[in-house]
């Protein structure tokens, strides 16, 4: 048989191609189930660890819910609109996750340098401390962009502020340093990976954005409980002058 | 089996398959095969190890499926067919991953396309695969997988100890002495950047042909 003939070509790479296709589909189907499994339980993991909880277990202690752009709780399918977090966000459903100490995590999504950064970021009862974040991305070049994902980076946002009193300020990566004057709303940016560190500083501030009404509400409500605590005590003050 | 019998499956033949591309006709110093994700993945020793072992796994596989097809390839299309063997193995390895070791995936997700068109893994099916044995073929895959491995690894070392201070993460150079915290060192920034591994594997052919004077053109 002559292997260079046409029609041998043809019928070889007709077979070959059948047969990858085949394969390769088989494959992504039936480990599809599995894939997905990993994939969710790696946000649940992402979600517990932003919180320090990685003990936890996520079912029991995280409750998942959506807001609109008014800060109001809406239906919403959490972990489908977290497949496409930008398009979500361009709807107008905001993600949250709550704790069960009232400690809340927002998922945060944006541009580095090659392609897209996320992340999570939880912030304390106040709605205003960090208490943790997490940073991934898909193609950002190691030692350089790369390094938003490692604990180090991620360790300097713990403890800082998205408010400065009233008015919403986010959190800046700051080149050469987090500066002492600003020092409570900025981290050090990453040398040699100013476009990621940019990136990460458009996508706090963005992606915060979106909640400002959901923490403003919690915020109220936050300081209502206070005032009205104060009261009580007032009043069981009274009483017992009385 | 018979053939077993015949040459033992690590004869002294079919190990040099496997160790010359260490040294000698290694595939990246010798060869000049492989540069570009050399320099890609070459800022840490992590990717860098990664990124050899997988290179290794492919390429052997790689020459042992083509070695099997070498009949039935048709000459005209081979470098297609090539190519199909090649994403085929890499797609099918990242999915078996994906579903049951996903963190081993992540890591070696950003790889996956510069695995698929690495030079090496298609320069060593067409050069040994196309016309030699399985066994043999694989071995030369592996062979030539690991001596790729080897210089990038070395070449990390470098760039990430000097360029970070640091190896796998771990700090080796100690902080007391860096310029910020009153010392006189500081990190050498032009390392993490691409065009210190190429001068980093200059030098590694540079000391390489000294060493070997045959491989001195003239």
């Amino acid at each position: 048989m002559n292997k260079n003939s046409n029609t041998y070509i043809i019928v070889y790479s007709v077979v070959m191609v059948v047969v990858v296709a085949l394969l390769l589909s088989v494959t992504a189907l039936s480990l599809q189930s599995r894939q997905n499994a990993n994939k969710l339980n790696e946000k649940k993991n992402a979600i517990l660890a932003s919180l320090s909880a990685s003990d936890k277990n996520y079912d029991e202690y995280i409750t998942a819910y959506a807001v609109n752009a008014d800060g109001e709780k809406v239906e919403a399918d959490v972990f489908a609109q977290m497949e496409d977090l930008k398009g979500s966000f361009e709807e107008g459903i905001f993600p949250v996750f709550e704790a069960q100490d009232g400690r809340v995590v927002v998922p945060v999504t944006g541009s580095g340098l090659w392609g897209p950064i996320w992340g999570y970021v939880a912030l304390d009862s106040d709605m205003n401390t960090i208490v943790g974040a997490i940073f991934d991305h898909s193609g950002e070049t190691p030692g350089l962009g790369a390094e938003i994902a490692t604990a180090k980076h991620q360790a300097q946002y713990v403890g800082k502020q998205i408010f400065e009193g009233d008015e919403f300020v986010s959190v800046k990566l700051r080149k050469g340093g987090a500066s002492q004057a600003n020092f409570a709303h900025e981290v050090d940016a990453i040398s040699g990976g100013t476009k990621t560190s940019d990136g990460v500083s458009n996508m706090l501030a963005d992606s915060f954005r979106n909640y400002l009404p959901f923490f403003a509400g919690r915020r109220a409500a936050a300081a209502q409980d206070a005032a009205a605590e104060v009261e009580v005590s007032n009043e069981v003050n009274n009483e017992s002058n009385e | 089996m018979s053939k077993n019998e015949k040459e033992p499956i690590f004869s002294a033949k079919n190990l040099k398959y496997l160790t010359s591309p260490f040294s000698a006709n290694n595939p990246v110093i010798v060869q000049i095969l492989g540069i570009c994700s050399a320099l890609a993945v070459t800022v840490q020793l992590k990717p860098a190890i990664v990124m050899a072992l997988s290179v290794a796994v492919v390429c052997g596989f790689a020459n042992l499926v083509m070695s099997l097809l070498r009949n039935g390839v048709p000459s005209r299309i081979r470098i297609i067919v090539q190519l199909v063997v090649i994403a085929t193995l890499v797609i099918l390895v990242d999915q078996v991953l994906k579903a049951f070791v996903y963190d081993v995936s992540k890591q070696l997700s950003v790889y996956v396309g510069l695995i698929i068109t690495n030079c090496i893994v298609m320069g060593r099916v067409e050069a040994f695969a196309l016309g030699s044995k399985p066994w043999p073929s694989f071995l030369d895959g592996i062979g030539n997988g690991l001596g790729y491995g080897l210089i990038l690894v070395i070449v990390a070392f470098f760039r990430e100890l000097f360029g970070a201070g640091t190896l796998l993460g771990f700090r080796i150079i100690p902080e007391s002495i860096y310029a910020s915290e009153g010392g006189f060192y500081s990190n050498c920034g032009i390392m993490l950047f691409p065009p210190m591994a190429l001068i980093i594997v200059g030098c590694i052919i540079w000391a390489h042909r000294s060493w070997h004077k045959d491989l001195q053109e003239k």
